[in-house]
């Protein structure tokens, strides 16, 4: 019951910035310098993660396969698995980890500071002001930021399928471009931005309506990164079914 | 760089302290039980929301795959392997760390600005030994437990989508089920996660209880939390799967 009111907030704090915002221009500068932010503070840790997943993934391809006698299926396992699904995906986590916590912490820290209502005083909407460069921001990177993961977990699991598993890399490379196409990469950004809506909003939502104080600062933002997850993950079996069932 | 260097050094002599009052008495085992109570009870909905769908997205992928081999029967034990290795122990753990570990480091943080735990010290109360060690004990606990209801959650998110949606045969399922899962698969999750937990329930603790900078601070402190968290387990699980089912 809580969960459905909650919703129905979100529902109504998205509609009600449309209204205010989608006929204006974007406060001017700063979302630039939010995109430049976002995309530029969440690089390092969504490299990593991807080198990991990567390896991963090559490593329990070559287990899955193994009893099948179908170590060669490795590059199709990694293809399928981790453009599709696992690089989205995991990218779309990290990034609301990184990006959607620090949102959700800005705009409570503001709540906190009583900073929302001098807003109001000054006859600026905090919808228009604080969402809208967030939100453009975020479209703007984040598929640039789900190719960069993809690339980069195809280059790891490549790596530790050749140099720790001993695969030959001609194989591997073979099965990995038989098995993508264009229309996965799409598939890919097409998620992307799904889940970059889904990160802002829900993010600035649980910032925006937070209690006032410290505690209510690391609610908000603890809030922000699990209910992003998995409403992404749900969002995620949407598209995959629409798009490939 | 110096800086990093000097907070990896005081984060290993706090998890050095922890640990020595982990495993010595007197241990306060009610808040331990409380702690892995609640960490459960919360995280339950989270896990089992996420692990659902991930189990319908692998049998709808792996369901493409084996069609053009006409090798659908392969399917249960892909789904099996692939939620008892990897998908659910990560997703298990990512979930704990963004919902547990950043309440962890939210509260130990907010006790910090308010200083209550300069407030225990006084007393003479060891406040790692009060109100950290049992917080990352009980994540250790909690994180297993976790795995095994992400575990169940996944396995029936894969049938519900191959027997329910697709219409493959019930029986057909359950009897390769478990064609290539071993007791390995059970006890690698179970060590893998319990380690997770270790590592996010240090991870936590360590940015909450050395916040500093008031409201803003505590925020800061949570970010990095899940992003640092996560960042470690998944390397460690590199490492682990390396060596439990590595080549």
């Amino acid at each position: 019951m809580n969960a459905l009111a909650w919703l129905g907030g979100l529902a109504f704090f998205a509609v009600r910035w449309g209204r205010s915002s989608l006929a204006h221009a974007p406060p001017p500068g700063q979302t630039m310098a939010e995109a430049f932010k976002i995309g530029v503070q969440s690089l390092p840790v969504l490299l990593t993660i991807s080198i990991f997943v990567g390896s991963n993934l090559a490593l329990q391809g070559y287990n899955a396969f193994t009893p099948l006698g179908g170590q060669r299926l490795v590059g199709m396992f990694v293809a399928l698995a981790g453009v599709r699904e696992l690089a989205p995906l995991i990218a779309a986590a990290m990034i609301a980890a990184k990006a959607g916590t620090e949102m959700a912490s800005q705009i409570a820290v503001m709540r906190t500071r009583e900073q929302i209502e001098a807003l109001e005083v000054m006859a600026v909407n905090p919808y228009w002001w604080l969402v809208t460069p967030r939100l453009y921001g975020i479209l703007l990177v984040m598929p640039a930021l789900t190719l960069i993961a993809v690339f980069t977990t195809l280059f790891s699991s490549f790596c530790v399928a050749v140099f720790q598993l001993g695969l030959s890399s001609s194989v591997f490379v073979e099965f990995v471009s038989k098995n993508v196409s264009m229309r996965d990469l799409l598939a890919g950004e097409v998620k992307a931005l799904v889940f970059a809506v889904i990160i802002c909003f829900v993010s600035c939502y649980c910032g925006f309506f937070s209690e006032k104080g410290p505690e209510g600062v690391g609610k908000a933002t603890n809030q922000a990164v699990v209910v992003s997850c998995v409403v992404c993950v749900t969002f995620n079996y949407l598209v995959s079914q629409v798009l490939y069932g | 760089m110096l800086s990093t260097l000097a907070a990896l050094g005081r984060f290993g002599t706090f998890a050095g302290r922890v640990a020595w009052r982990v495993l010595t008495p007197p241990w306060n085992a009610a808040d331990f039980f409380r702690h892995t109570w609640i960490v459960s009870l919360r995280c339950l909905g989270p896990v089992v929301a996420v692990t659902f769908p991930f189990g319908m997205v692998i049998a709808l992928q792996g369901l493409a795959i084996f069609d053009m081999f006409g090798a659908q029967r392969l399917l249960p034990s892909l789904i099996s392997v692939a939620i008892l290795r990897e998908i659910s122990p990560v997703l298990a753990s990512v979930l704990v760390a963004a919902q547990a570990g950043s309440s962890y480091a939210a509260e130990l943080g907010a006790m910090r600005i308010k200083e209550e735990l300069d407030a225990t010290e006084v007393m003479a109360v060891d406040s790692l030994r009060w109100h950290v060690a049992p917080r990352v004990a009980a994540l250790s606990l909690a994180c297993p437990v976790l795995n095994t209801v992400g575990n169940m959650a996944g396995l029936a998110g894969g049938f519900v989508m191959s027997v329910g949606i697709q219409g493959e045969n019930a029986g057909v399922f359950m009897a390769n089920l478990w064609n290539f899962t071993r007791t390995g698969d059970l006890v690698g999750g179970v060590v893998k996660t319990a380690t997770f937990g270790l590592i996010i329930g240090l991870v936590a603790c360590y940015h909450g209880f050395y916040a500093t900078g008031g409201a803003a601070g505590v925020g800061k402190g949570v970010n990095d939390t899940v992003v640092r968290a996560t960042l470690c387990f998944f390397a460690a699980n590199y490492l682990l799967t390396s060596a439990f089912f590595g080549a």
